[in-house]
């Protein structure tokens, strides 16, 4: 009982909830800037953390780790361009509904969600940390490359109405993944080695800055269009009900539920990351609106879609914590960060921290607590002001747009001055590709699974043979793996059936 | 809302054009109104970042510029000692060397500690080799005779080739005439969550990891010709005394501080000097005990010739490893 009530006055107190908020005001801004990650507004908040002791210290950064995760979704829900990767999927349904006037419901719902995603993890995280964090041990390299095959499969739900042309573009995106240094042997995989091999493009293609190319640029080159077709009329917003009915969240309660599950577990298995969570959700999402008559039908614009990404995303930092309190193996690199603000001060993640510092772990609970009520909190005024940016003249927004995203993509390489250089230029590279693919109607965000999942695909296959002595069948020996191969199959037969059969 | 846009607008804008100021040849070094920024090539809370964070705290004491750490990660090390090297040599811009950088320049990524001069050596983190509680394995001698029965069949993990674990494998593999199958982990979390999950046999490990996972991974031994300062792994023995004489294998990571080459003499000795008080500060002296770490340190040219002394130890593995370009 000691540690509880240590570790609740360590966080309930006047500097340590002060200091919370401070984090999530800033997470909110930070995430809402298309580029600024999560991690990088932990990494920046850290040397402060310093000077507070360590519970306070937490308490900030998981402030700022909430904040950025839910403030990507107002990009995202607004513009089309996500905030940063654990938004990418909120953008069709986000963008859809902005485009029907629906704003303010989007981004209300998208509160509403990341507030039951935040704290469904952290429920999960409080009972059944120990469990959750013995079964993603289970994840070898060869669940995780058949688990990046379950994500690859998304690519046919995403792809709208041509799955080839989806096909293609999940292809174009696993090269880009594939470009670097070669995982095993650190050989160069790139275009002229000799040339590139001292330049950042020896580190191959990172996601944020091919995000904001592909997401952020081509929309505003597309929207450049617009305003030279005399378009030019700020789209109409409605100004009323934000937030969601308590029924139509109850109707909801299977996505909510499963997207929880989904972004604990994803968040929790090392080496994957919100991400991947977000898509996994959307699609799960999409099978059972598929199934339901209440509910609207996914990627025409609908609560469903957003609700159902947002959950999930949130629901990630409970995951991620998981491994990271119980093993000192974090889930994500937001995590890393977090419990290197632990390290520094002596505290060793894992067994130390729960045989000498429980307190500490309660404490953290308390703060993830707080910094979801602060993220509930300030959205709620925050989503009622931030549709007036729909207001902007497109021919003013545009040119912000393509700056931030510069910007953005600078910044997230921080002082390396070469390789944001050079991502500046793969943001507008892609940028312009995508505006292409865009207005040829091919879909963009197979690319973006394709760079996520390519890596872990191919690096945890090749492990995965590695270690089972060069033997390829080891992934149909394995259950978990096993069952993400039939999983994957499923996914893919079953739709050409039902359509075959709908054609015949 | 375009008010606010165009103030952070021109806040970033600032910001970001602030880091470009390089200035004129300046009288007195160092410039209170810039940053001194100490890069460190890996992501921030990893084992190298973790060992730089706490002197760049002690650091800022001993001079009135600001000192901040920026993370650059990628390609190794090799992407952010390339940024240092591609700055002015003005000794506002400090690599976190090491170990690393040795490897990341003989695997030709970079120009690495060809083009960098030391101004200090600070410790050497050994590392420990270990396995899963549950494996049959209860020291060093079973592993190996268990490895030489069926060469091949035990894996032993790293957490990339080009780093310091992967050279450690790498040299551990050579000396026991390479019966392991030494298989490159992402990063040292993903190796230990492999080991721990029991999908890779062996691991090579920092002493602050094994500590993290006490109750479930069983050190076998340290790679280090000295046993632990840490009293939870004092019990663990050096390869010497595990029955293994006149082994040599280059078993843990040194880290140090670099400048690129052509910092003016006084600019360096400042540095110097200000490494040297953070160093021997209680805070980083008490960091460096209680993290088991082994103190290393050395000034300017001293840290040159122990970069040429580290290379020879590495030039063979990693030729072996066919890392070597």
């Amino acid at each position: 009982m000691a540690p509880l009530i240590e570790g609740f006055t360590q966080i309930f107190n006047t500097q340590t909830i002060l200091l919370v908020a401070m984090g999530e005001v800033l997470g909110i801004i930070l995430g809402s800037l298309p580029g600024l990650t999560a991690t990088m507004g932990i990494a920046l908040m850290l040397p402060i953390s310093f000077k507070l002791s360590q519970a306070a210290g937490m308490a900030l950064l998981l402030g700022v780790y909430c904040g950025a995760v839910s403030g990507a979704s107002i990009p995202a829900i607004l513009l089309g361009i996500p905030g940063n990767p654990n938004a990418i999927a909120t953008v069709y349904d986000g963008l859809a509904m902005t485009q029907k006037g629906l704003a303010g419901q989007a981004l209300g719902g998208a509160v509403i969600a990341s507030f039951l995603g935040g704290i469904g993890s952290l429920i999960l995280l409080m009972t059944f940390s120990p469990l959750i964090a013995r079964f993603t041990l289970l994840f070898g390299p060869a669940e995780r490359a058949c688990l990046a095959l379950v994500g690859l499969t998304i690519i046919a739900s995403v792809s709208s109405r041509n799955l080839s042309r989806g096909i293609l573009m999940g292809a174009f995106g696993l090269t880009l993944s594939l470009l670097g240094t070669d995982p095993f042997s650190s050989s160069l995989r790139i275009p002229f080695p000799r040339l590139f091999a001292k330049t950042p493009l020896s580190s191959g293609i990172n996601l944020i800055p091919a995000l904001i190319g592909l997401f952020g640029i081509s929309q505003a080159l597309l929207d450049l269009e617009r305003i030279k077709e005399g378009m030019i009329a700020p789209k109409q917003v409605k100004m009323e009900r934000f937030f969601p009915s308590l029924g139509k969240i109850v109707r909801m309660w299977r996505i909510i539920l499963e997207s929880i599950g989904i972004g604990t577990m994803i968040g929790a298995i090392p080496g994957t990351g919100a991400s991947i969570a977000v898509f996994l959700s959307y699609e799960r999402a999409k099978k059972v609106t598929r199934r339901s008559k209440k509910l609207n039908q996914l990627g025409s614009g609908c609560l469903e879609g957003v609700v159902a990404p947002e959950v999930a995303n949130n629901a990630v930092t409970g995951g991620a914590l998981i491994p990271a309190l119980s093993l000192g193996i974090p889930g994500d690199s937001s995590t890393a960060v977090l419990l290197s603000a632990l390290l520094i001060k002596g505290v060793v993640p894992g067994y130390q921290l729960f045989s000498q510092n429980l307190y500490l772990v309660y404490a953290i609970f308390f703060a993830l607590f707080l910094s979801n009520v602060f993220m509930l909190t300030f959205q709620y005024f925050g989503v009622k002001w931030f549709p007036r940016v729909l207001s902007v003249p497109i021919a003013v927004l545009v040119p912000v747009i393509l700056v931030l995203s510069m910007i953005g993509s600078y910044a997230i390489q921080g002082r390396a001055i070469l390789a944001a250089t050079f991502d500046m230029g793969v943001a507008l590279i892609l940028g312009v590709i995508g505006y292409f693919l865009k207005k040829g109607d091919y879909p963009i965000a197979p690319i973006v699974l394709g760079i996520i999942l390519g890596g872990m695909f191919e690096e945890n296959f090749r492990r995965a043979v590695k270690l089972a002595e060069g033997n390829y069948l080891v992934f149909f020996t394995k259950p978990i793996s096993l069952a993400f191969i039939v999983l994957s199959l499923i996914s893919v037969v079953l739709p050409l059936l039902r359509q075959r059969r709908r054609g015949a | 809302m375009e008010k606010k846009s165009l103030f952070l607008l021109i806040f970033t804008l600032v910001f970001i054009l602030s880091n470009y100021a390089e200035g004129q040849k300046e009288e007195v070094w160092p410039d209170p109104e810039k940053s001194i920024t100490v890069v460190v090539p890996y992501s921030a809370g990893g084992g190298t970042d973790l060992i730089f964070r706490p002197l760049v705290e002690e650091m800022k004491k001993f001079t009135e510029a600001n000192i901040i750490v920026s993370n650059i990660s990628g390609a190794g090390s090799s992407k952010g000692t390339n940024e240092v090297l591609n700055l002015p040599a003005d000794g506002y811009t400090l690599l976190a060397s090491g170990t690393h950088t040795v490897s990341a320049t003989l695997q030709g990524l970079t120009d690495g500690y060809k083009e960098l001069e030391g101004i200090a050596g600070l410790n050497w983190d050994p590392f420990i080799v270990a396995v899963l509680k549950e494996k049959p394995w209860q020291n060093m001698q079973d592993l190996v005779s268990a490895a030489k029965k069926n060469p091949g069949t035990i894996s032993l993990g790293n957490a990339g080739m080009g780093g310091a674990t992967g050279v450690a494998s790498v040299g551990m593999n050579l000396a026991f005439g390479g019966v392991f199958n030494v298989t490159p982990f992402n990063g040292g979390k993903d190796l230990r969550v492999n080991v721990l999950g029991g999908h890779c046999d062996v691991g090579i490990f920092s002493q602050s990891e094994i500590l993290a996972n006490q109750d479930k991974l069983k050190p076998l031994v340290i790679l280090y010709n000295e046993r632990s300062r840490l009293k939870d792994l004092n019990g663990v023995p050096t390869l010497k005394e595990a029955g293994f004489e006149n082994l040599d294998v280059p078993g843990g990571s040194f880290r140090s501080i670099s400048v690129k080459k052509g910092t003016p003499e006084h600019i360096k000795d400042k540095l110097i000097e200000i490494v040297r008080q953070a160093y021997n500060s209680q805070t980083y002296q008490n960091f460096m005990k209680e993290n088991g770490l082994i103190l290393a340190y050395y000034e300017g040219k001293e840290l040159d010739e122990y970069f040429k002394k580290i290379e020879q130890a590495y030039i063979t593995i990693m030729r072996e490893a066919g890392l070597l370009r």
